[in-house]
């Protein structure tokens, strides 16, 4: 029942973002330019070049960040960790701000914005390195600080740029969006995102021996190290991919993991997937929600999120924490 | 078997341990006794393969321990650690299942029914079984002790090692702990188990090993490591014998074993 309604979501919302945007199509218009691929005319440019691109990139995007979101807070076990943290996202944006201000030309500043992401991860994940492994504190520390001074650099550039029109690209940048990203752009980022997601269920046993400690899944045979070089790098390859197809999403890396765990429960094989089947429905209908909302301008979908998903996500939290607070005082009378 | 010979261990650049020789034979069940400090912890890590050694060996069944991959070695030793730690809505049965985590390739996905078989076993060995689906953060202290005791139970090892499984227990839950220790070296279990009651030790132990100033100071039978010298160097406060007040399983489940 929960694995039909988690496959079913994601297609639902697909076919709702394929149907909503500034022009309004019919079913019918849509499904017939989806069976007809080499056709011509409007319809089928703004179904083949537009809206399926867009909604195959929301659905990336989205199972990136809810994949990500949950191998860090399962690594770390720290459940207020999100794919930022390891000071991808800030260095891709500034990165990506200098080059906008330095008016380098639009198609090469993804590209600029993964490699900063990765090599800010590799520098994070030195800088907490102890031992061959990783120290989880040190590790949220090096990206919390890193992060602050990527910052700083955006504003920098921000106040730099505010004299030209670079200043409004760098800010709707910064508040994610997947405006004008197409298939050239998904072609380039969903390698790394298809390899990060690979590594992410490879580690779902791992992530599952972890619920316990680490010390208990050192004592059932987990290369606690290895485990978590493999976390880190699944984590900075999906965070990087999805930066660069939408700027910085937010609420989704940190919020998904928790519906999942509430909806499916802790164990990973089963929390992975269904993650990435929220965060790709919750991201398409957004997208789609987004590019309707005030057309024929669109919102940013991270402030879509943001209004949306929080209100919403803290009715789902805090209500069933009292129901179980209920449980185990009854347990204990 | 667990076999040490002239095992050094440090912790941190301070010497712990010195030149540790001892035989561990398969069905024993060792207690392991010594003051707060005195290494009790770190040589079962050590033992586990969690802990490195600076000098000696560590052989279990005649393989040298350093030269087993964590996997293998898991497959023969579980460590039982009660370290308390917040566990976010996790049911009794997931907890055990992890310690099936040895018998698995990261791609084989699903549980098997052999895997059903021996969390269902462990948790009928510490007589949980109408616990399975409670949520662990809602047991109690002995609970919850037998829970880690059943996840090394699924490990499905020839060898159990505890770090003080007694400890916050009130003396009938203790001692129900340490009669199923005693019920599964029956069955060939070989049970290493530190713990801070000298009574308990005596009640239930085929040997004591006992450390001290940094050495093994004895590794013997009950009676031969219980002495006022011995225990005064270890503890360095002064033993007087008196009849101890034991429940009555201790007389049922007192071994006769020779080794």
């Amino acid at each position: 029942m929960r694995a039909a309604a988690l496959t079913v979501l994601p297609l639902l919302a697909a076919i709702l973002s394929l149907l909503v945007g500034s022009t309004s199509l019919s079913p019918a218009a849509v499904a017939s330019a989806l069976l007809h691929p080499h056709a011509t005319g409007v319809l089928h440019t703004i179904v083949w070049q537009l809206r399926l691109p867009r909604v195959c990139i929301a659905a990336t995007v989205g199972a990136s960040l809810a994949l990500c979101g949950a191998v860090l807070q399962g690594m770390l076990r720290n459940p207020l960790v999100d794919p930022y943290l390891t000071g991808v996202s800030a260095a891709a944006a500034a990165a990506i701000a200098i080059a906008i201000v330095a008016g380098v030309s639009a198609a090469a500043t993804p590209g600029i914005g993964f490699v900063a992401g990765l090599a800010a991860a590799l520098l994070v994940a030195a800088l907490a390195r102890r031992g061959g492994g990783i120290d989880s504190n040190r590790l949220i520390l090096a990206g919390v600080s890193l992060s602050t001074l990527f910052a700083a650099i955006v504003t920098l550039a921000l106040v730099r740029a505010q004299s030209n029109q670079y200043a409004s690209t760098v800010v709707a940048w910064l508040a994610g969006s997947m405006a004008g990203r197409g298939w050239p752009e998904l072609a380039t980022a969903a390698p790394y995102a298809a390899l990060g997601a690979v590594l992410a269920l490879a580690v779902a046993a791992p992530l599952n021996a972890l619920r316990v400690g680490e010390l208990r899944a050192r004592t059932v045979g987990l290369n606690v190290n290895r485990a978590q070089w493999i976390m880190l790098a699944a984590s900075s390859l999906l965070a990087a991919s999805s930066v660069v197809l939408a700027g910085l999403v937010g609420f989704i890396g940190l919020i998904v993991p928790h519906i999942g765990r509430r909806i499916v429960g802790s164990d990973a094989r089963v929390l992975l997937p269904a993650c990435a089947s929220i965060g790709a429905a919750l991201c398409m209908f957004a997208d789609a929600v987004c590019r309707r909302i005030v057309a024929p301008a669109e919102l940013p979908i991270g402030v879509l999120l943001a209004f949306i998903g929080v209100p919403a996500f803290l009715y789902l939290y805090l209500r069933p924490a009292t129901t179980l607070r209920r449980d185990s005082v009854s347990r204990s009378l | 078997m667990i076999e040490l010979r002239g095992v050094t261990l440090d912790v941190g650049e301070r010497a712990l341990l010195n030149d540790i020789d001892a035989r561990i034979a398969t069905g024993e069940f060792v207690a392991l006794l010594g003051r707060n400090g005195a290494g009790k912890t770190t040589l079962l890590r050590a033992i586990a393969g969690l802990h490195r050694l600076r000098l000696g060996a560590i052989s279990i069944d005649g393989t040298p321990s350093a030269q087993m991959r964590a996997l293998d070695r898991a497959k023969r030793i579980a460590f039982v650690t009660g370290d308390e730690i917040f566990l976010e809505s996790l049911l009794v049965r997931d907890v055990v299942s992890i310690g099936r985590f040895p018998h698995h390739r990261w791609w084989q996905w699903n549980a098997a029914p052999s895997d059903d078989a021996a969390v269902d076993s462990a948790l009928a060995a510490v007589r949980l079984e109408a616990f399975a689906q409670r949520l662990f953060s809602t047991l109690s202290a002995g609970e919850r002790q037998r829970v880690w005791i059943a996840l090394g139970l699924a490990q499905e090892t020839p060898i159990l090692l505890l770090d003080e499984p007694t400890s916050h227990l009130d003396v009938g839950v203790a001692h129900e702990i340490l009669a199923l220790l005693r019920r599964l070296t029956r069955k060939g279990k070989t049970v290493v188990c530190a713990l801070h009651d000298i009574n308990e030790a005596a009640g239930y132990a085929d040997r004591i090993a006992l450390l001290g100033d940094g050495v093994l100071l004895a590794l013997a039978s009950p009676d031969a490591v219980l002495t006022e010298p011995l225990l005064h160097r270890a503890y360095g406060i002064a033993f007087a014998r008196r009849t101890a007040l034991l429940p009555d399983s201790v007389l049922v489940a007192r071994p006769h074993v020779g080794t």
